[in-house]
């Protein structure tokens, strides 16, 4: 063969191969799991032997640290294992002990524990606890206001969420529309409108996880209110025809609605005859709705 | 062909084994002996898994510097002294020169990696014997646990696969300098190929230049896959034999791909 | 009788200078033959393109433009070479190897297999004189004249029909010269054809059967040793001693050249078809002892000048008519 042939040849096969070698790179880390070794984190379990071993480079540790917990989240959301989302509070503990006043990896981290199941560990315990870390090393007032956002709208304590708001308030650089949402939580609960409020802040995020569950929770709310219409009209059909319909049809067809209902998602909502409540389908993907929340 | 490639690959295992192995055998030896009596310093029941964790990552870095650096000049070396000369005017393909290059260098690597894991065996059978029965059953894995091979050999897979990149740079660089910063270079770029390829993942970039990206976190030689099993090898627990197998599979199939591009470089290559 | 090489208008451009690289013709639409048997030099000065030759022979180099053919096969061809054998100028090979390790490597990529590849190995090695001591010394310790030794063991450990040697005399003393002049000759007894290349010309006068000189990247002079200096002014040259100075400068004034040697002692040449026969009574009758009367010819020198000279007019010429300066010749021969 001519040297030119054999070089095109061995070029192609060059590619050829990579791509291969790519594929089953890919084949192993889609169908083999390795969980990331805690071990691994063993020495730098406490945040003094930390800063020890990495010296100066403190910030940029925290930094791949930060860039860690994001993947673990990423990739513990899409798995099915038992112990999923078990390393993400002692990643970002680790974080913010390498850098305290690293600001997102308290509120993005705390948002991220906080997320319900299935799309996050569902631990707003854990949440709180990291940002009362943060509000030791770094008081700011985003930490209080933080850790009244997930009583609000993880533990829908609203009585310890307005004390939150409060103490946020309180503190230097807070904007004027927290002082109003404490007093209205602690005056009538969760409500809407506040909630809306609060999760439009997160929508304009810097980190895409956060602006998703933003994005799904005001979906929620879209839910609870449509729901609220339909039960509106569902009291109305009662009162006109003495009964409830059989199902969500018969609305369409006496042309009370114009078309069957669905939720943002785009399923339709359910209907129990028996009980006349509706909720969602059992294959909608909004996840719970948020409840004891007033609606406004 | 087989019998030519054999020469090649034997005589460049003959000089370098002339150089090199007893060096790096005997300063691994002194490593490790450092290391024990550190050891002693530290919490009981750590120890051995200290030594295993030790002891891999000192063959691993050993096997990259040899690598590193009689894989660079492989060629290069060849060139520059002129004796490629009278190689080439022999009935030796260029092909079979190349992979005779390779089989020979690999050859060497292991037989050095296969020195020092004995070394290392023979460091944890030491511990073993003088250890305590209570210790001994404290340790996650037996001191001697015949899985840490698997660990050897997934760290042999990744030198074969380093060979084969330094011998890619060393067709075509003329500096040896050169090659020593580029094999370097994509060694460390490998090691990060696992971050590129979910690079969109932590980044908000627009998903075109995410694909890029994670495009060329796919094709890098990953060198970081070799080690994600190395702390459960050490800690006792299962590893699933596909997933090894497959990870060979990769460093085979990759290997492959740096040695004809290697080959097609060299084929077009004129000498002065 | 098959040409064992052959080259036909071979060109060989270099591209020079880093910024913008210029190409440099290193060889230009070169063409000839080598016979079998017999040993062929190629001639010419540093840089002419002599080595660029011979590397494009073996494939070491590509043509820009025309072919190459050796033993039959285009130069590319592997399979040829198992019956060639070839030195490179200056030769460097594996340190840490003995010259017996080294043969047997290389005896051993012509196919040779164990006792068979030992007796050639050791039969090469006999043929350049190296004994068995020296055979196990490791090659860092030789010498430049061993180092030639064993690169020339090397060229015929398979029995070649084509030996090809890239200035072989290069850096020896004289004692290392005349034993691979004798070496080539033994070579070409035994039936091989020996091509040579060489910047020395005298070295081809005692050896050749056929020459090609090259100059600047051309053949600016080809053929058989007898060809080239056939004719010439001929004449001859008359060495004498116990001349007396006056007689010698009277002569001076009448013939090609007087040369005084020494004291008393002179060389008279006698130009074109004057016999010097009455010029030695002449000079006899003068009182001087006849030394030597030899024939003068036309050395190799004197055709490589003429044809330089006359490949540098036609050079020139076509650079006037081209509008363009002389092309200074670079880069390596």
């Amino acid at each position: 063969m001519s040297a030119g042939k054999t070089a095109l040849a061995t070029l192609a096969a060059t590619v050829v191969l990579v791509g291969a070698a790519a594929a089953v790179l890919r084949a192993r880390d889609r169908g083999y799991y390795i969980p990331e070794p805690t071990e691994r984190l063993l020495y730098l379990r406490s945040g003094s032997t930390a800063n020890r071993v990495f010296l100066s480079f403190d910030a940029m540790a925290a930094d791949i640290y930060w860039i860690r917990s994001i993947q673990n989240y990423g990739r513990d959301r899409t798995s099915d294992r038992a112990d999923r989302f078990q390393l993400l509070y002692p990643l970002l503990d680790l974080t913010t002990t390498l850098d305290p006043y690293f600001n997102i990896a308290y509120r993005f981290g705390a948002i991220l524990l906080a997320v319900e199941e299935p799309q996050g560990p569902g631990r707003p315990d854990l949440a709180i606890k990291l940002l009362l870390k943060g509000i030791e090393k770094n008081p700011r007032w985003q930490y209080p206001y933080d850790i009244g956002f997930v009583h609000y709208w993880y533990t829908n304590d609203y009585q310890e969420a307005a004390r939150w708001f409060e103490r946020a308030a309180a503190m230097p650089g807070a904007p004027e529309w927290i002082r109003p949402l404490a007093a209205i939580t602690m005056a009538s609960g969760g409500d809407r409108q506040s909630a809306r409020r609060m999760l439009n802040e997160l929508l304009s995020s810097t980190e895409q996880y956060i602006r998703q569950t933003a994005q799904r929770d005001l979906l929620k709310l879209d839910a609870v209110d449509t729901i609220d219409r339909l039960n509106a009209v569902l009291a109305e059909f009662n009162q006109k025809n003495g009964r409830y319909p059989t199902d969500l049809d018969e609305l369409v067809r006496a042309r009370v609605l114009t078309s069957v209902p669905v939720d943002p998602t785009g399923e339709p909502f359910a209907y129990d005859p028996i009980t006349h409540a509706i909720g969602l389908s059992p294959t909608s993907k909004i996840g719970a709705l948020p409840k004891k929340m007033n609606s406004r | 062909m087989i019998g030519r490639i054999g020469l090649v690959a034997w005589h460049v295992f003959k000089e370098s084994v002339r150089d090199r192995v007893l060096y790096g055998i005997a300063g691994f030896a002194v490593l490790l002996v450092a290391a024990s009596i550190l050891v002693g310093q530290l919490t009981a029941g750590e120890d051995i898994k200290i030594i295993k964790d030790l002891g891999l990552a000192t063959i691993e870095l050993a096997g990259v510097l040899m690598t590193v650096f009689i894989g660079v000049g492989l060629v290069s070396r060849e060139i520059e002294r002129r004796s490629i000369f009278a190689l080439l005017a022999k009935p030796l393909p260029r092909w079979e020169f190349i992979v005779g290059k390779y089989v020979g260098l690999v050859l060497t690597i292991f037989v050095n990696v296969a020195a020092m894991t004995a070394a290392l065996y023979l460091m944890l059978a030491y511990m073993s014997w003088g250890a305590l029965e209570v210790e001994r059953r404290a340790w996650a894995a037996p001191a001697t646990d015949p899985r840490l091979l698997i660990a050897v050999a997934l760290i042999a897979a990744e030198l074969a696969l380093l060979t084969a990149v330094a011998l890619f740079f060393s067709t075509f660089s003329s500096s040896a300098l050169l090659s020593v910063a580029l094999t370097v270079g994509l060694f460390i770029a490998g090691l990060l190929s696992h971050d590129l390829q979910h690079f969109g993942d932590i980044v908000e970039v627009p998903h075109a230049v995410a694909t890029f990206v994670a495009a060329i976190g796919w094709s890098l030689p990953a060198f970081s896959a070799f080690s994600d099993v190395k702390n459960l090898i050490v800690q006792g627990q299962p590893v699933a034999g596909g997933y090894v197998a497959m990870t060979l599979l990769y460093a085979a199939i990759y290997s492959t791909a740096a040695i004809a591009a290697a080959v097609g470089i060299f084929s077009r290559r004129e000498f002065k | 009788m098959s040409a064992v090489a052959r080259v036909d208008r071979l060109t060989k451009d270099f591209r020079v200078g880093f910024w913008r690289p210029r190409p440099h013709r290193a060889l230009d639409a070169l063409s000839f033959e080598i016979p079998a048997g017999g040993v062929f030099g190629l001639l010419g000065p540093n840089g002419a393109g002599k080595s660029t030759t011979l590397k494009l022979l073996l494939d070491l180099l590509r043509p820009t433009s025309g072919r190459a053919e050796l033993l039959g096969k285009p130069s590319g061809d592997v399979q040829a070479r198992q019956r060639l054998g070839f030195l490179p100028e200056n030769p460097t090979f594996y340190d840490q190897l003995t010259a017996e390790e080294l043969l047997t490597y290389f005896a051993g990529l012509f196919g040779y297999r164990g006792e068979d590849r030992r007796r050639r190995a050791a039969a090469a090695l006999d043929q350049v004189g190296l004994n068995g001591a020296d055979r196990k010394r490791p090659l860092r310790q030789y010498s430049k004249g061993m180092v030639q030794r064993v690169g020339i063991a090397q060229a015929i450990v398979n029995d070649p029909e084509l030996v090809i040697l890239d200035e072989p005399m290069s850096g020896l003393d004289p004692l290392g010269r005349r034993e691979v002049r004798e070496l080539i000759i033994r070579l070409r007894d035994e039936g091989r054809t020996v091509l040579f290349s060489s910047h020395i010309l005298s070295d081809a006068e005692t050896l050749c059967s056929g020459v090609g000189i090259l100059a600047k990247g051309q053949l600016v002079a080809q053929g058989t040793l007898a060809e080239l200096t056939r004719g010439g002014a001929g004449g001859a040259e008359v060495v004498v001693s116990d001349l007396p100075p006056s007689v010698a400068d009277a002569l001076a004034r009448r013939v090609a050249r007087v040369t005084r040697i020494a004291d008393g002692r002179y060389s008279i040449e006698v130009a074109g078809a004057a016999r010097p026969e009455p010029l030695i009574a002449e000079l006899a009758a003068a009182g001087a002892t006849l030394v030597s009367v030899a024939p003068l010819r036309t050395t190799l020198e004197d055709v490589f000048m003429s044809a330089l000279s006359k490949a540098k007019e036609r050079a020139d010429g076509a650079e006037r008519s081209r509008g363009a300066g002389p092309e200074r010749s670079r880069g390596a021969s």
